[in-house]
Formats: structure tokens, C-alpha cells, sequence
């Protein structure tokens, strides 16, 4: 049996469904992103591996001991707020203590763990402010010392980052993955980052209205979506109508030329088929064994060091992604241009 | 441009000095008139028969004490319940705020009454001892100060993350007991502070309920009697009791000061 076991959970608020059977696996020492859209269920199901909801049906199982209905205080779970959370009228010090202090841990021993924790998030000189003197990343990182602290269970995150700002946000996430890979903690990271939950988590769980659409590594979710909600929820997806779909053969029509597709995996195609491509997948120019589209440029953006281009094909405008080069020469509006693109990097929705 | 600012300077100054005659001159009248127990001599006697009289220590004495009965009733009645509504109940929240307004509306006579009538009675007999009478006279005033209370814990509870707080502390271990007195109170305590002074200023020129309960032994009734008898000393004892209110309203402020000058020191 896996570390953290949670089964058939749900959670129906007042008749709304907020979470419906969900089902995840964890492994000890693994980091585990809940990613989705707002209202998706993720905090939700967040809230109740950490005892702040009940689940209206299910049970999470954590180290062979269920906790469904345990007390929050009770199941030894660190948690880490958006907000923070620290409390106002405590110093760093004493926040980072406190767990230990309701634990009546001796003193000498408090003093130790607070020293180690205030190294570990690189704060030593910061022991005795309060935490309106502190930055928001610094705060943050003393949410994180004193859920540490405790040696919980299990770590969870809530959106922890959402509050910084870009730079700071980026420093953070990479502070908080080695501090997870040095103490081997379990963690459960909730997120509606895409770029975030892909450059953490060993795993990801994607949500959508309440229900998980796929488990699988940052790669898997990203090159492998099962879903249309995954495909187009993380990165960029085009979805350009096709007719004439061959499964079997994987081809299709997509404004009348031919196209290949990628028909490895068997997929379900609905009435209205769609081929899907990444925006990154495009080239342009011709190159054998490659397939071969004719549009018109219709939006050039530059963005450092991708070049967006909207491109019309047919009666569909398409994104393109392009990696700039210094000597490239950028396409204009209104440029008739060829675009390819590999048959493995498409697929049928 | 430039004239128009002068002219709106001169204007706000002048009603500035309107507002602090109208506030001020009854104030310094009647502590001129204060001055005048001495015939044709200005001087503090009519201060030193009060503060001379050991009815003023006594009754200021009791009212203090009661005062401080009445704080310690109303935190620990308001703020359990105002977190508690916060946390779980917030749609209570407009209803337990309209009946805390209630003593505003109730005439302080008819709320003495309704207490007398119910526990002078079986089966509460308070009215019949000392002790009793004193602990009614408590209730009443913890009910005449949920008005000033609750509004101040509770605005003092907005200023604070409640919910983030009491879980961030429920999954360090904490229970209720610590989450209220180590997490909650202390983070309160200007907004406590605050409720605890309105409610004590209230308690000490409380004059209806007192008389009623307790009569003269209270400093509502004692002022009220030196009021009808001596002229002078009743002066000078308004002046006393503005001091001592405004001496309180002073504290509150220096409470607060100290924390947003904190608050402005952690603001870069």
C-alpha cells in the first residue's frame, strides 16, 4: 500500500459537487501537484487530506492510518498558506516554534529546530523580527520553516506563491523543491500555475469541475494529454477541424491536403474530429516526411525568445510558435507562407 | 488658484475654532464656576472636599471594581462568540450585531426592571444578598457594554486572516483552548483594549441601573446625590469624571498609536 492512499473521495457542499470520487496513489517522498482552473476541487481535496473539510464519502488512509475523521491538530500535517498565515504577535522565532511549543518539546530542543529550519530557508538574522518586517517571500519562507518544523507527515501547499511576484515566485518554487528533496518530505502541492506544478512535481493531477482528468509526470501531461481540457488547460494547443479521419491509417484532411497523424494510441474521436498540435511543433518551410500547409501570416508578436505568429488556414487561425534566432528574419502580415509540422506531434481529439 | 487655497485654509480654521468654542466653553465655565466655593477667591476647595469625602473613593472604588467585573464578563463572553461567528457562523453575523445594538434602543429603566422582576424571584434569588445584587448589577452592565464590545473585537477580528490563522495553528497541534489565548487573544488585544475602556467609562457615570441595584454605593447615584445637594463640589466632579473619561480615551489612543506606528515601521 502506497504512503498516502486517498479513495473514492467526494465532497458535495449544500448540493454542489465540489469533488467527486477521486482517487490518488502517493508514494513516500514524492511531490505531487493538484493542478486546475478555480473551483476545480483541488483546494478541496486539499483541505480534507489536512482535516480542514470532511469528505461526504471516500477515506484518506496516510502511513496505514486512516484519518478521514481526525481532527486536523491530531494527524501531524504541515500546511502552508497563500496567505501566509504567520501569526502577527510572534517573531520569526516564535513561529517557527510554536508547533513544537504545543507539543511541549523542551526548550534546548525548540532552540535547535528553530536554528536548524532558520538555515535551512537562509533567514538566521531574521530570528527576532515580526512579520510585518519581513518581505512577502520572506514571509513565505517562514510559513515553510515552521510547517517544517513539526517533521510532519505529509506537507501540503496551498497556492503558496500565488501572493509574490514573478522573480520572486520563480526563486521560491526552486527554494521549496530542494528543501523537499533534501528532508524527502511527501508533498501535495496545490496550483493553478501550469509552468509551476510542470518544473516541481514529480507527479501532476489535473481537475476540472471537481473531477481528476489525468495523473501523470510533468512529460506525460504535457506530450501524452488524455484529455481536451488537459491539452488546452496546460501549454498551447491548436484545434483545427479535419475531415475525412482515418484512424487506422492515421490520416485526415485539414483544409483539404492531406495530413498524418499520430494513431499510436487508440483515442475515442468525436463527431466533430479536431487535429490537435502544439504551437511549438510548427516550422516553417518544406521538409520531407513532414506535413505541409499553405496560410497567410496574420499576427506577428514578439516575445523575446519566442516568436508568436497567427497564421490563417483556411477558415482557422492557428498559433506558431518559432524559437528566435539573432539572424532570423521575421515574417510580416499578409506573408503567404508554407508551415510543417511532424505526423507524431498531432493528434485526433 | 493660490487665493482660492487661502481662502479654503481660513475657512476650515475658522470652523475648526467654532467647533472647539462650542466643545470647550461650557467646559472652562464650568470649571471657572468650580473654582468659586470660596467666596470672592478662586481656588480648588470645592476639589478638596471632594477628593476629601470618603464617599467619593468608596462609590469610585465599587464602580471601578464593577467595571473591571463587567470587562472581564464581556471578553470572555464577546470574543469567543465573535470568533466563533466569524469562523463558522459569518451569516449570523448581521443578526448577533443587531441584538448586541439592542441595549442602545432598550431604555436602561426598563432593562433594570425586567432584571429585578426575573431575579428577585425563584428560582434566582439575587436580588436578596449582597453578593447577588452586585453580580446582577455585573450582568446588567456586561449587557449595556455589548454594543461597544462586540463592535470592537469584532472589527478587531476583520483586521486578521481568522480562518487562516486558527488552521495555520490547528495543523501545528494546536487546540481550541491555545488557538484562542496564544493565537486569537493577543492579536486582539488593542481591540480589546479599546471595547474594555468604552465599557469602563460607561460603567463608572453609569447612573440608572446602579441607582436601582445598589443605590448610593456606586459613583452613578453618589454623583447624581452631590449633584442636588452641593453646587460647587458637583462641579468640580463633572470635571473629575470628564478628566477621568478622557484620561481613558487617551489610553486607547496610546494603545494604538504604539501599533501602527509598528505597523508603519514593518510598511517598506
Amino acid at each position: 500500500m502506497s504512503y498516502l492512499s486517498i479513495s473514492n473521495v467526494s465532497k458535495v457542499f449544500g448540493g454542489v459537487v465540489a469533488v467527486e470520487d477521486f482517487n490518488l496513489e502517493v508514494e513516500k517522498g514524492e511531490f505531487i501537484s493538484f493542478l486546475g482552473p478555480s473551483g476545480c476541487g483541488k483546494t478541496t481535496t486539499l483541505r480534507m487530506i489536512a482535516g480542514f473539510e470532511l469528505p461526504t464519502s471516500g477515506e484518506v488512509v496516510l502511513d496505514g492510518e486512516n484519518i478521514t475523521y481526525k481532527a486536523p491538530n491530531e494527524r501531524n500535517v504541515g500546511m502552508v498558506f497563500q496567505s501566509y498565515a504567520l501569526f502577527p504577535n510572534m517573531t520569526v522565532a516564535q513561529n517557527i516554534g510554536f508547533g513544537l511549543q504545543v507539543r511541549k518539546t523542551p526548550a534546548d530542543e525548540i532552540q535547535t529546530m528553530v536554528k536548524e529550519m532558520l538555515g535551512l530557508i537562509h533567514l538566521e538574522k531574521h530570528a527576532e523580527k515580526y512579520p510585518y518586517q519581513l518581505s512577502g517571500g520572506q514571509q513565505q519562507r517562514v510559513a515553510l520553516a515552521r510547517a517544517l518544523a513539526i517533521n510532519p507527515r505529509v506537507l501540503l501547499l496551498d497556492e503558496p506563491l500565488s501572493a509574490l511576484d514573478a522573480k520572486i515566485r520563480v526563486e521560491l518554487r526552486q527554494e521549496i523543491r530542494r528543501i523537499q528533496q533534501k528532508m524527502g518530505i511527501t508533498t501535495i502541492y496545490v496550483t493553478h500555475d501550469q509552468e509551476e506544478a510542470l518544473s516541481l512535481s514529480d507527479r501532476i493531477v489535473v481537475m476540472s469541475q471537481g473531477h481528476m482528468e489525468q495523473v501523470g509526470t510533468p512529460a506525460e501531461i504535457y506530450n501524452r494529454p488524455t484529455t481536451e481540457f488537459v491539452a488546452s488547460f496546460v501549454g498551447q494547443l491548436n484545434l483545427l477541424p479535419v475531415s475525412e479521419v482515418d484512424l487506422k491509417n492515421g490520416v485526415c484532411k485539414l483544409n483539404g491536403q492531406l495530413v498524418r497523424f499520430d494513431h499510436s494510441e487508440p483515442r475515442q474521436i468525436s463527431d466533430k474530429p479536431r487535429l490537435a498540435i502544439r504551437p511549438e511543433e510548427f516550422q516553417f518551410g518544406q521538409t520531407e516526411g513532414r506535413n505541409l500547409i499553405q496560410g497567410r501570416v496574420e499576427v506577428v508578436m514578439f516575445l523575446g525568445a519566442v516568436v508568436r505568429l497567427r497564421v490563417r488556414i483556411g477558415e482557422v487561425l492557428v498559433s506558431v510558435d518559432l524559437f528566435n534566432e539573432r539572424n532570423m528574419t521575421l515574417p510580416r502580415v499578409g506573408d503567404e507562407v508554407m508551415v510543417n509540422f511532424p505526423p507524431h506531434a498531432c493528434w485526433i481529439m | 488658484m493660490v487665493e482660492a487655497m487661502k481662502r479654503s485654509v481660513f475657512w476650515s480654521w475658522f470652523w475648526m475654532f467654532i467647533g472647539t468654542l462650542y466643545f470647550i466653553l461650557p467646559l472652562i465655565s464650568t470649571f471657572l464656576f468650580s473654582l468659586r466655593a470660596k467666596k470672592d477667591v478662586l481656588s480648588f476647595l470645592a476639589y478638596e472636599r471632594i477628593f476629601a469625602d470618603v464617599n467619593f473613593w468608596r462609590t469610585f472604588g465599587f464602580s471601578l471594581m464593577v467595571g473591571f467585573f463587567t470587562i472581564l464578563g464581556s471578553i470572555l463572553l464577546v470574543v469567543p462568540t465573535a470568533y466563533w461567528i466569524r469562523l463558522r457562523l459569518p451569516k449570523l453575523r448581521g443578526m448577533i450585531e443587531f441584538l448586541t445594538m439592542l441595549p442602545f434602543v432598550i431604555p436602561a429603566i426598563v432593562l433594570v426592571f425586567g432584571l429585578i422582576r426575573v431575579f428577585s424571584g425563584a428560582p434566582f434569588f439575587l436580588t436578596n444578598t449582597y453578593t447577588g445584587t452586585n453580580v446582577l448589577l455585573v450582568a446588567a452592565y456586561v449587557v449595556l457594554a455589548l454594543p461597544y464590545m462586540f463592535r470592537s473585537v469584532d472589527a478587531g477580528l476583520g483586521a486578521i486572516d481568522v480562518r487562516s490563522l486558527t488552521e495555520a495553528a490547528q495543523s501545528l497541534g494546536a487546540s481550541w483552548p491555545t488557538i484562542l489565548f496564544k493565537v486569537i487573544f493577543p492579536n486582539l488585544r488593542v481591540a480589546i483594549l479599546g471595547g474594555a475602556f468604552l465599557t469602563l467609562a460607561t460603567v463608572i457615570g453609569e447612573f440608572t441601573m446602579a441607582s436601582f441595584l445598589v443605590g448610593i454605593k456606586a459613583f452613578g447615584p453618589y454623583m447624581s446625590l452631590i449633584g442636588q445637594n452641593k453646587t460647587y463640589e458637583a462641579s468640580s466632579l463633572t470635571i473629575i469624571s470628564f478628566l477621568l473619561t478622557w484620561s481613558f480615551m487617551g489610553l486607547i489612543q496610546l494603545f494604538n498609536r504604539g501599533k501602527s506606528d509598528s505597523a508603519l515601521a514593518g510598511a517598506h
